[in-house]
């Protein structure tokens, strides 16, 4: 067990990998050893991540260095600086790992009988892993260049997964504008990374932070790295293509194309808080990342109302949620630099940001899910050809229910408990936050219900007599996701606790995450 | 105790709230218990009466997605007008916007430089 849990960040990446090419042998002998492994490879991932994020609370940072004698070994005899690849995990990276292990089991669950009557689903399958493989590397790796292949390994599965049922036209064109983005953020976050290396010879974060000037170039390197991430993760007005792109692809796939957002979101703290935490600019980047998260809650909600479609009106509303987590941990970004204000309430405003990516992992594929449940038998995403599906889908409807009344914040569900440590905390800094907060909720649940009345309520439609509840595979997914729900309304404490605070931490201890690769005190 | 959120300033208890919620229903329950008993289901008693005006089928009566806050995208149209307008569906557009966010934000980062 102790070699298991010391080998376990590069198993985590591995195993997926492994799995991802065994699929195309077994899927060719056999769908039932297919769907096996790809669900029993994903299990025993969770169960990796569970056992590491245990060591790591009792351990402190879990670092594997590839190639050593030793995995802590992180500079070779003879260097003075770390060169080999580093997996570096610490709170946080193991906080989005446990999102994302959890959210590709659930997705992966319920893609056995959603895309059952799909051609090509090896394939499918395939791609799956390769892109959980690129989230996990993304949210463990402790190397900026290693960053730039994961993101490229989830971002080309991912272009691919989005254009999977290739009879659609807009599935083309929501894969093409996948890709053409992501190339285009991956590209200027490679330039950016060799701004740095050209600079410091080091790619090591760690390393890396310990070395940074805050040069021209490396403010330039920084607007790179942040911008093309928040075009990632679909920050206003850098969100055009999230509604095109996430709408189009099989439901289980968008809920994971949401995790990668906030994978590239995590990137995006990392490289504020860890790389540049010791030199940057605090106020400044802050307000930037705030202002830019108030306009992502805003817009995307009202864009959000006016959808007709109900995969892109629940494409818009990701966009809008994503917009609390910027706000919250740029208000702690913000005042990072002044002790007090941090202490006082610039922590919480973080655990705040941080636990709604927890809470917006958990509802929002859900809901995507159910989104997903609706096209599976009514062979379309328009609300306004929808009705009466209440009737029917009675699982599906107290699934959507549950993730609607969390996502709009409603009390006692978990969206509530993050978003008045939120409210709470980014009142002090400027109370306009909050003000905004408050009303971008009230407008959700108002697009909800307004969905809710269309797809559900009402008599049964003729045109529907013949639609029953999804298949059971397709309720396992969603249920595992709402039983996450359901633990986190009931023990928010010990959630925050155990997971937001320590992730929380991490971020704002730099010296710990550099220490740990260094072994010098920066 | 797991039950109780601190957010620094108050606490949050979803027990509490779960409490409330069942008592609430319970007594909503208890006055459901008192009302007419003579209610026989899947019969003329369940149907819809308006007014002895013929009923329309399920298709005609549903509210659909496009007639619901009518009024609210009314009085906020030239903000949707607005609003409505980057979203082009044109991934040229979209590169654009990057350039455009990425070059503003390199310049408040090089002159909030200069300034500290």
């Amino acid at each position: 067990m102790a070699a298991l849990i010391t080998h376990s960040p590069i198993l985590i990446i591995a195993i997926p990998l492994a799995a991802a090419f065994l699929t195309i042998p077994i899927g060719m002998a056999s769908r039932k050893a297919r769907n096996a492994l790809v669900i029993g490879s994903l299990t025993f991932v969770v169960f990796l991540v569970f056992a590491l994020a245990r060591d790591i609370s009792i351990n402190g940072i879990h670092l594997y260095t590839l190639g050593a004698t030793s995995p802590d070994l992180t500079i070779p005899t003879g260097f003075m600086v770390p060169v080999r690849i580093i997996l570096e995990v610490d709170g946080m990276s193991i906080f989005m790992g446990i999102i994302w292990s959890i959210v590709s089991l659930a997705a992966a669950t319920y893609s056995l009988s959603h895309i059952s009557s799909e051609t090509g689903q090896t394939r499918f399958y395939t791609l799956l892993l390769l892109m959980v493989t690129g989230g996990f590397g993304m949210m463990f790796t402790g190397d900026l260049f290693n960053f730039f292949v994961f993101i490229e390994i989830a971002s080309i599965s991912g272009a691919a997964l989005i254009s999977f049922r290739t009879r659609f036209a807009d599935t083309q064109e929501g894969g093409f504008k996948y890709i053409v983005v992501s190339a285009i953020a991956s590209l200027m976050i490679l330039f950016a990374i060799g701004l740095l290396y050209a600079q410091y010879n080091l790619l090591n974060i760690g390393a890396l932070a310990q070395a940074i000037q805050y040069t021209t170039l490396d403010k330039i390197a920084l607007a790179l790295l942040l911008i093309a991430l928040a075009m990632k993760t679909g920050m206003v007005p850098l969100h055009l293509w999230f509604p095109d792109s996430y709408s189009v692809a099989p439901a289980s796939i968008t809920g994971m194309l949401v995790i990668t957002s906030h994978a590239c979101m995590y990137a995006a703290f990392r490289i504020c808080f860890t790389l540049y935490g010791g030199v940057i600019n605090a106020p400044v980047v802050g307000w930037i990342i705030i202002i830019f998260g108030l306009l992502t809650m805003f817009v995307g909600v009202t864009m959000a109302v006016f959808q007709k479609d109900v995969m892109r009106f629940m494409s818009y509303h990701a966009v809008s949620q994503l917009g609390y987590m910027w706000v919250g941990v740029g208000v702690g970004l913000a005042v990072l630099g002044n002790t007090e204000l941090l202490s006082t309430y610039g922590r919480d405003a973080m655990s705040g940001g941080i636990f709604h990516i927890l809470n917006h992992a958990m509802y929002k594929p859900l809901l995507f899910f159910t989104g997903g449940a609706l096209f599976h038998y009514t062979g379309t995403r328009d609300l306004t050809k929808m009705g009466g599906l209440a009737h029917k889908m009675k699982w599906t409807t107290i699934l959507y229910i549950i993730g609607t009344l969390s996502i709009s914040g409603i009390p006692p569900l978990n969206g509530f408990s993050s978003k008045i440590l939120i409210y709470e905390s980014v009142y002090q800094f400027h109370p306009i936050l909050t003000i905004t907060g408050i009303i971008v909720s009230i407008l959700t649940l108002a697009s909800f219900t307004k969905a809710f009345h269309s797809a559900f309520m009402g008599a049964e439609l003729p045109e529907y007599k013949e639609v029953k509840e999804v298949p059971k595979s397709m309720i396992i997914g969603m249920v595992i996701l709402a039983a996450g729900i359901v633990f986190v309304t009931l023990f928010p404490s010990l959630v925050v606790d155990w997971a937001i605070h320590p992730a929380a931490d991490a971020l704002i201890d730099q010296g710990a995450y550099i220490n740990a690769v260094t072994g010098a005190i920066p | 105790m797991t039950f109780i959120l601190e957010s620094g300033y108050a606490f949050w208890n979803p027990l509490i709230w779960i409490i409330v919620f069942i008592i609430v229903m319970v007594i909503v329950y208890f006055f459901r218990r008192r009302g007419q008993k003579g209610y026989k289901k899947d019969t003329d008693q369940a149907q819809i009466f308006l007014c002895g005006e013929e009923v329309p089928e399920a298709e005609q009566r549903h509210i659909r997605v496009g007639n619901i806050y009518w009024g609210f995208f009314e009085t906020l149209k030239e903000y949707y007008d607005q609003i409505l307008r980057p979203h082009t569906g044109i991934i040229n557009d979209y590169i654009l916007w990057f350039v455009a966010v990425t070059a503003i934000s390199v310049i408040v980062l090089l002159i909030a430089g200069l300034a500290k």
